[in-house]
């Protein structure tokens, strides 16, 4: 009898390697996704077993005025999120693509926020925002306009910690965006210059379409991350005025950790999962479509 | 064979002896094992030193301290819980008592309660007030301090502008004349650099005033928030002294500090919190200020000695199996075997011989004699707003600018005018309570 010249245990030592991955990624997050999605369907509060409710919590997600405000706020958020990361990231690499002296100390500063604790970010930038006292504010009041409620008033709340938000992840997309811009050819770029375009013109009519795969990249990941809100409300708004800045995410901490309920925040938590799913088609779908002569 | 008969009778005499020898031996040094679960870091020392006093006056007892931090406490003791793996003596707060009792997860102390002196070394007050926040008939916890409410007062504000301190017989009247006279704008700017008080929809800083004035925020038969006139009247005053009165600010402009600041830099004039801040005070304002405690004064329908305050408890686990042991390691950490510098200051311990020490009103450290205030509380009547569900419902910590809490900001944020508050947060109130009380 021939063994069959590639057989799977032939090559065990793969396994070996792979395993502790796979372990990894089953216990820390298949089996929680899978377990999470069997406790939407329950009421559980940590104490007890969970019991069964069948769609019960869904149909209280969706009847809750509330939570159609907090999907709201969410989609809002990402909307700032994912235009001022885009806007500022690109401005910033653009600003800093030259070669001049101390320029790497411009790098780093900008980059700074990124590695600095978002707990840390919402203090100062609370501080700084404060009404009465706040730099923000004075500055404000000493060109003799009358400052707002940055965090106190519903209606700016939720756009102020989103800025805030976009300040402390723009140097990561301007990284992103200066590597694209430092692969686009330079000569393309100077033989425009001999031919009369003026700065905006080679900006919009070379640089941009050519930095589009890098564009594409920075959209889907600014999509991803704009979700990923929760330690900047906790630090500066606690979701407040009024769930003015509550989130899917931040609604989830709340439900499973100050409320426990399990089962209602693991029922947000694939509504939430919904949103970003739709997010990637839609990014795929563009990617397909619209760009992808340009990779 | 007679001769191995006799050999195997010998043998088993002698086994026999080892074995009721060797069973005697276990009893003497029987190893006990407890498991301690509390919450707070900063306790580790302490907590090594009560374990080891009373490791070496109990041998053969060994504890296992764990500490938890703060915020992950009571999701992993739930998981504890929900495991039957519940340490056999815990820190429990008032806010789960109910819920936790009701669900099996505390041990009924009642026969042990019954049994003991207990009542000649701590205070039955503090202990029945437990017991009417787990809304049972029976003892749940081991209260080890109690904490109560008072009006902090900046005495050097006072006498600045030549107000005199608040008293026992202070009306609302009283307070809200001098919360006038204290809110100053120094520097003639129009705008107020010293406001007479400070309050946001917190439950420290709102339901004092409803309990001196002999408000009810629950209806204990139908377990509805349903605010009775006497609550509303609180609240009302408490909203007027930002909209009308103009010597509170809204919350609104306070969000840059932690609201504990707002008094001890000299931002407010007054404040109602909890007790457990005179420790706060006394080290973040050191002799900067001069500052006192006073009872929240009365209002016009309420008795002038009703005080809100709720221990801090012990539990054990209903499936201990050291359960004789464990009751005397909770009452030993609860009072018996620790000093009062153990104790944050303003928490009123529940051990009579702790509370009754002189330096418990240290003249030397502020406010001095007023700490006595705290006693008197103490051995008065008391109440609390506690049900399940309470951290939803009333808005605390993460969900702090929601619930209760939520709709008072609003109203003094100029949000909503106060009906429209009330309206919409009753609501969302009662369905929160409905899901807890069926």
């Amino acid at each position: 009898m021939t063994h069959p010249p590639y057989r799977w245990h032939s090559k065990l030592t793969p396994w070996v390697f792979i395993i502790p991955t796979v372990i990894g990624i089953l216990v820390f997050r298949l089996i929680p996704i899978v377990s999470s999605l069997y406790l939407s369907f329950t009421d559980w509060n940590l104490l007890s077993s969970p019991a069964f409710i069948k769609l019960g919590n869904y149909q209280e997600l969706l009847s809750s005025e509330e939570f159609i405000g907090i999907v709201l706020n969410t989609l809002q958020f990402s909307l700032i999120y994912v235009v001022g990361s885009i806007v500022c990231g690109l401005a910033l690499a653009v600003l800093i693509n030259v070669r001049i002296k101390g320029i790497s100390f411009f790098r780093s500063a900008i980059y700074l926020p990124v590695v600095t604790s978002a707990v840390a970010v919402g203090i100062i930038w609370n501080w700084m925002l404060g009404p009465t006292y706040g730099l923000v504010n004075n500055l404000i009041e000493a060109i003799g306009l009358t400052p707002p409620y940055w965090l106190g008033d519903t209606k700016l709340a939720l756009n102020t910690v989103a800025s805030v938000q976009v300040w402390k992840m723009s140097g990561y997309y301007m990284i992103i965006f200066l590597a694209g811009l430092q692969g686009i050819n330079r000569d393309t770029l100077e033989s425009a210059r001999v031919d009369g375009a003026n700065a905006f013109q080679s900006f919009f009519r070379i640089t941009l379409p050519m930095l589009m795969p890098t564009l594409f990249f920075v959209l889907t990941i600014t999509i991803i991350d704009s979700f990923k809100n929760f330690e900047l409300i906790y630090a500066m708004t606690k979701g407040g005025p009024q769930n003015a800045s509550n989130t899917l995410v931040y609604d989830v901490y709340l439900n499973a950790f100050v409320y426990y309920r399990v089962g209602y925040a693991s029922a947000i938590a694939y509504i939430l999962l919904l949103f970003v799913g739709l997010m990637t088609i839609f990014n795929f779908y563009i990617k397909k479509h619209l760009i992808q002569n340009l990779d | 064979m007679k001769k191995l008969l006799m050999t195997l009778v010998v043998l088993l005499a002698l086994g026999l002896l080892f074995a009721a020898g060797g069973a005697e031996t276990k009893a003497e040094t029987e190893e006990i094992t407890l498991e301690w679960w509390t919450w707070d870091p900063e306790l580790l020392e302490q907590n090594e030193q009560i374990i080891s006093s009373f490791e070496a006056a109990n041998p053969g007892v060994t504890i296992n301290n764990t500490i938890v931090g703060t915020k992950e406490y009571w999701t992993k003791i739930r998981i504890q819980a929900n495991q039957n793996k519940l340490p056999d003596v815990f820190t429990m707060s008032s806010g789960y008592i109910e819920e936790w009792a009701k669900a099996g997860l505390l041990y009924n102390l009642d026969s042990f309660i019954k049994n003991d002196d207990t009542f000649t070394n701590f205070y039955q007050s503090i202990f029945d007030t437990s017991k009417e926040i787990s809304n049972t008939e029976s003892y749940y916890s081991i209260p080890f301090a109690l904490v109560t409410t008072v009006l902090y007062y900046n005495k050097d504000a006072f006498d600045a502008a030549g107000v005199s301190y608040p008293s026992d017989d202070w009306t609302w009247d009283d307070f809200k004349k001098a919360a006038k006279q204290l809110t100053i704008d120094k520097n003639g700017d129009g705008k107020t650099d010293q406001w007479g008080h400070w309050f946001y929809g917190r439950y420290a800083h709102i339901e004092p005033w409803v309990y001196a004035n002999n408000g009810k925020l629950i209806d204990k038969n139908s377990m509805q928030f349903n605010p009775d006139k006497n609550a509303m009247d609180a609240i009302k005053m408490l909203t007027d002294l930002v909209l009308v009165d103009k010597v509170a600010p809204p919350q609104k402009d306070m969000t840059s500090f932690q609201q504990q600041d707002v008094f001890s830099q000299g931002v407010a004039a007054m404040w109602v919190d909890g007790s457990w801040f005179v420790d706060t005070l006394r080290k973040n304002v050191g002799d900067d200020m001069r500052w006192g405690i006073a009872r929240v004064p009365s209002g016009p329908a309420g008795p002038s000695n009703l005080t809100y305050g709720w221990p801090d408890s012990y539990a054990l686990a209903p499936n201990t199996k050291h359960p004789e042991m464990a009751w005397k390691f909770a009452k030993y950490v609860a009072g018996e075997g620790i000093n009062l510098d153990v104790y944050m200051a303003g928490k009123i311990p529940s051990a009579k011989k702790l509370a009754e020490d002189p330096l418990f009103a240290d003249p030397s450290k502020q406010p001095g004699e007023e700490m006595n205030l705290l006693r008197e509380q103490a051995s008065g009547p008391m109440t609390t707003s506690y049900t399940m569900g309470w951290s939803e419902w009333r808005g605390y910590g993460g969900s702090e600018s929601l619930g209760l809490n939520g709709t008072i900001d609003a109203i003094i944020n100029s949000h909503m005018s106060f009906d429209e508050a009330f309206k919409k947060g009753t609501e969302n109130i009662n369905s929160v309570l409905k899901r807890y009380y069926k």
